[in-house]
């Protein structure tokens, strides 16, 4: 009788984390999908939405805050995205944010972006509508990336037939570089210029021991000349030829 | 002249009537058995909820079918969510995905490999068990003492063992899954160092309700099938001493294969809800 009585404590024991552990499952996952918390919807209509489905996150600044709600199509090139957010995030989204659609890493699931707006608008309210951005497009980038990519492979075929040019010597940067006669000129004119500045040195040297000499014997003229003009000038003063002036 | 008589004689060709009639057979047997089945099936409905009710074999059914299938089930779950997590680890390491490990084991693990996983090693232990004890006390005939004692056999042996298993089997994967996850925590952070938070965060930021609840719901089916299946062969077993063993046989193979086809079921039902 003891023995049954511990059973049925067991079971019961057994039940109830059971149940715990479902009910702590079942909150976690309704915790993340903002199910126990007070939210508001916003909306935005997008011309195309890459693929984003209904439960996808909702971010702003980085960090989850709702979860997309509803997916309709409203017009042949307008869909519209319904988005339930935090409430506590409600003061920060003001009426002049915009919506993108993002992803989540190179291989994971389309997100909802919430670019805070510039905050001269006021704080967004139950039900708006925010403007939205075009999500880029991977065909587009892809295209964009063929282009670069034939783009690199006709310069890459022009490098290589510049460089074959220049291998063959052809060319004036061929010459200059496969060249040897270029290459011996530019070494004789290199000895010529020497040779030549060292006869210039030696030149420069003599003009400058003839130069000194005359330079010396034209001041001693100057300070003789300028002598015998002071005597002229004095005697001048005295004669009776300049009386007045 | 003698004739030389040849080493090996020819051996003698059924004839085409014969083949055709055990073919017959065959397929006569297996009609037979799918009528038997469905009829026990729709007599374990009509006593279920005919008074009087056994809740104490209930009771006692749960504490052996479940409870004492705890430690194996929990084992097998740890062990399943380390694998998983260490097996899947290079694949992904090969795309530089190694943080979506959590999201990734966590999301086969509650919707698929716990529950059958969890539902075929319980066909293995209870399907087996219902099977060979009911067997038993058919060769026994101890079946035969309580209809003779004004106790309904079928009520207190069958329904109760049924309804243990219905029961039962989704606690069971519940707790297999919660070891298995955290097995996949352990084996996380082998190579890694993850926080308890983050990683359970990551699971259940993974997680949906359209996981967990098809995932809940379809082990009710595991477990009614592997009770109702055990109970079938042993409360029909006939063969005397060597039935006991055949019926035990019996339960395990065809409770597994039933696990196999309500999962196929279930996630063509599941997947057709949610387009």
């Amino acid at each position: 009788m003891k023995s049954e009585s511990s059973n049925k404590i067991k079971l019961g024991a057994f039940i109830t984390l059971g149940l715990a552990v479902l009910i702590a499952g079942v909150y976690f996952i309704g915790e993340k999908q903002q199910l126990f918390r007070s939210t508001f919807r916003i909306s935005g209509v997008f011309k195309d939405v890459a693929g984003l489905q209904a439960g996808n996150n909702v971010r702003f600044s980085g960090i989850n805050v709702g979860t997309v709600e509803n997916i309709s199509i409203i017009s042949d090139s307008a869909v519209n995205v319904v988005v339930i957010v935090d409430e506590a995030t409600r003061k920060y989204i003001r009426k002049d944010a915009i919506a993108s659609i993002g992803s989540e890493g190179l291989m994971g699931n389309k997100i909802l972006i919430i670019n805070p707006g510039l905050g001269l608008k006021k704080g967004i309210e139950d039900n708006d509508r925010i403007a939205t951005e075009q999500p880029i497009d991977m065909d587009d980038v892809l295209l964009s990336l063929k282009t670069t990519i034939d783009n690199a492979s006709i310069l890459s075929s022009d490098l290589a037939k510049i460089t074959k040019s220049i291998e063959a010597g052809k060319g004036t940067i061929g010459k200059l570089i496969m060249d040897e006669t270029l290459a011996r000129n530019f070494d004789s004119a290199i000895v010529s210029l020497k040779v030549g500045s060292n006869g210039m040195r030696l030149l420069m040297a003599d003009a400058q021991g003839s130069f000194a000499r005359n330079f010396d014997s034209t001041f001693i003229n100057l300070k003789e000349a300028s002598a015998g003009f002071k005597i002229l000038m004095d005697k001048a003063k005295s004669s009776w030829m300049l009386w007045g002036f | 002249m003698q004739q030389v008589e040849p080493i090996n004689p020819p051996v003698e060709r059924i004839p085409e009537s014969t083949n055709i009639s055990i073919r017959v057979s065959l397929l006569s047997k297996f009609f037979l058995e799918v009528a038997s089945f469905s009829l026990f099936m729709l007599r374990f409905f009509k006593e279920v909820f005919k008074p009087p009710y056994e809740f104490n074999e209930l009771l006692k059914q749960c504490f052996l079918i479940g409870y004492k299938s705890l430690p194996l089930i929990g084992i097998t779950g740890f062990i399943i969510g380390l694998v998983l997590t260490i097996q899947s680890r290079p694949t992904l390491a090969k795309f530089g995905a190694v943080s979506w490990l959590p999201a990734m084991v966590g999301v086969s693990i509650i919707r698929e490999i716990g529950p059958v996983i969890s539902a075929l090693i319980f066909a293995g232990k209870v399907g087996s068990g219902i099977g060979a004890e009911l067997a038993s006390m058919k060769v026994t005939e101890q079946i035969d003492a309580m209809q003779v004692s004004w106790t309904n056999p079928f009520k207190y042996l069958v329904v109760s063992r049924v309804l243990a298993a219905t029961l039962m089997l989704p606690l069971l994967v519940i707790f297999s899954d919660a070891i298995g996850l955290f097995g996949s925590f352990v084996g996380v952070n082998l190579k890694d160092h993850v926080s308890f938070y983050l990683f359970f965060s990551q699971i259940f930021q993974s997680l949906e309700f359209k996981d967990l609840l098809p995932a809940i719901t379809k082990t009710f089916f595991f477990g009614f099938a592997i009770g109702l299946i055990g109970s079938y062969t042993g409360y029909n077993s006939n063969k005397g001493t060597e039935g006991v063993g055949e019926a035990a046989n019996t339960a395990v193979v065809f409770s597994s294969l039933m696990v196999f086809i309500i999962d196929m079921l279930a996630v063509q039902i599941t997947s057709l809800m949610q387009s």
